[in-house]
């Protein structure tokens, strides 16, 4: 009886390391690059630079196209808005960033995490990531009509963040859906300090370097809450259409947008222009990527 | 008037350098013999001959290796003139006799003017999988 048992757990122990064995031979491991750059437009995307590798961003926007030839769209007409920016990857999943942009001489520093990352075979079916920011406005202080009489720090700050959940379809098709929340410290007295948005962003791959890419974000207007009666003059969705080149280092997007702003609490507050009006509410921008890896 | 001649002077040198320098020829030299480590020279590569990874090959060839190495692998890429060394014409049969094992330990180790891709491709299997790629370049 005793040699029986023996040979049953010996079996057994058998049967189950052959199982793990086989089991660390088919772990399941991440998708290959579901977007070609961190960033898409205005937009955070699941992608991560592995760690320890530094990216340089320039995001550009230029003037409304409404004068046409005169200025060629926007591209030589003043109110240009631009924001450069670095991130470091820390972790393989985890990046830290600062910006400034122009527009408002803001400063940023954001955090992005890549929670879940989707797998090649479906055992995780999307890639989760959050993302976060807190921008500072680097106005003069003087500046009453901005900050008023009683001038506090603290009405520079404004807060943005996000749930993006994405999934790679096809070797050629990434989307991705966001929900996200901002606030401002200091808002004009006919808007919300909060504001909840939702999104949804993608690429499609046309070559082995090339992609189409777009966004469309919509700012919600939530009764529960506001902090008046009905909206007058709210935030209106945000629309871009875009062309993608990614290389191996570099990634350089030039696109029609909607929103001369950059930062994505200034689009979700601010956008007032409307992508259905045409020209005199569109401009073009580009955002060029440099990676560096230590 | 002096500040004129001088800035014409000065235009009419960087103009003539500039098209000076698409008349002579620049000399690309043939790279010194590489060392190999031993382990690379034995390495095996387990994917050889995987025909699901081909597209994969292909792909990441043309985001990390075209620039330079050009859509046949001939040296010939937009980036290449600029390199001082030739990059190697990988349809030669000099390149396709090289082991999988060289061909990996060259590709992302790298040296000089040829990049380390650890960093960049950092999965085994893509990077097999751009090694069976090269061998399709084969005459």
């Amino acid at each position: 009886m005793k040699k029986f048992i023996i040979v049953i757990i010996s079996i057994i122990f058998s049967i189950n390391s052959a199982y793990t064995q086989e089991e660390e031979k088919k772990k399941d491991k991440p998708v290959r690059s579901p977007f070609g750059s961190g960033i898409l437009i205005d937009n955070q995307t699941c992608e991560i630079p592995t760690a320890k590798t530094l990216e340089m961003l320039i995001q550009h926007r230029f003037g409304k196209m409404d004068n046409g030839i005169k200025d060629i769209w926007g591209i030589y007409s003043p109110g240009a808005n631009i924001r450069i920016g670095f991130n470091y990857s820390i972790l393989d999943n985890l990046m830290i960033g600062y910006g400034l942009t122009g527009r408002k001489m803001q400063s940023d520093l954001q955090v992005k995490w890549n929670i879940i990352q989707q797998t090649r075979k479906n055992t995780i079916p999307v890639a989760v990531t959050l993302y976060g920011n807190i921008a500072i406005d680097g106005r003069d202080k003087e500046n009453e009509g901005i900050w008023g009489v009683n001038y506090k720090f603290s009405n520079r700050l404004s807060y943005f963040s996000q749930l993006i959940v994405g999934r790679k379809f096809t070797d050629w098709l990434s989307i991705q859906l966001t929900a996200s929340f901002t606030h401002y410290n200091l808002i004009d007295s006919i808007s919300d300090h909060d504001k909840i948005g939702i999104g949804i962003n993608g690429r499609a791959r046309i070559s082995s370097q090339s992609s189409i890419i777009f966004q469309y974000d919509a700012p919600l207007k939530i009764k529960g809450i506001s902090e008046h009666h009905e909206f007058i003059n709210p935030s209106k969705p945000n629309f871009a259409i875009g062309w993608e080149i990614s290389t191996s280092t570099h990634a350089f997007q030039i696109y029609i947008t909607t929103a001369d702003g950059i930062l994505p609490q200034e689009i979700y507050m601010f956008n007032r222009n409307d992508w259905t009006k045409g020209f005199s509410n569109l401009m073009f921008g580009f955002t060029i990527t440099r990676l560096w890896s230590f | 008037m002096k500040k004129t001649k001088l800035l014409v002077l000065t235009t009419i040198i960087t103009a003539g350098l500039f098209l000076i320098s698409w008349i002579v020829p620049q000399e690309q030299k043939k790279g010194e013999p590489w060392e190999i480590p031993e382990m690379y020279k034995k390495m095996e590569n387990p994917y050889k001959d995987d025909v699901s990874l081909n597209k994969v090959g292909k792909m990441l060839y043309a985001k990390h290796c075209k620039s330079c190495h050009g859509n046949r692998g001939l040296g010939d890429g937009p980036m290449a003139k600029n390199l001082e060394t030739f990059s190697g014409d990988f349809s030669s049969e000099e390149f396709q006799n090289q082991s999988d094992g060289v061909l990996f330990y060259k590709s992302f180790i790298g040296r000089d003017e040829m990049p380390n891709y650890e960093k960049k491709i950092t999965d085994d299997e893509d990077r097999w999988a751009i090694i069976n790629f090269l061998r399709t370049f084969k005459k």
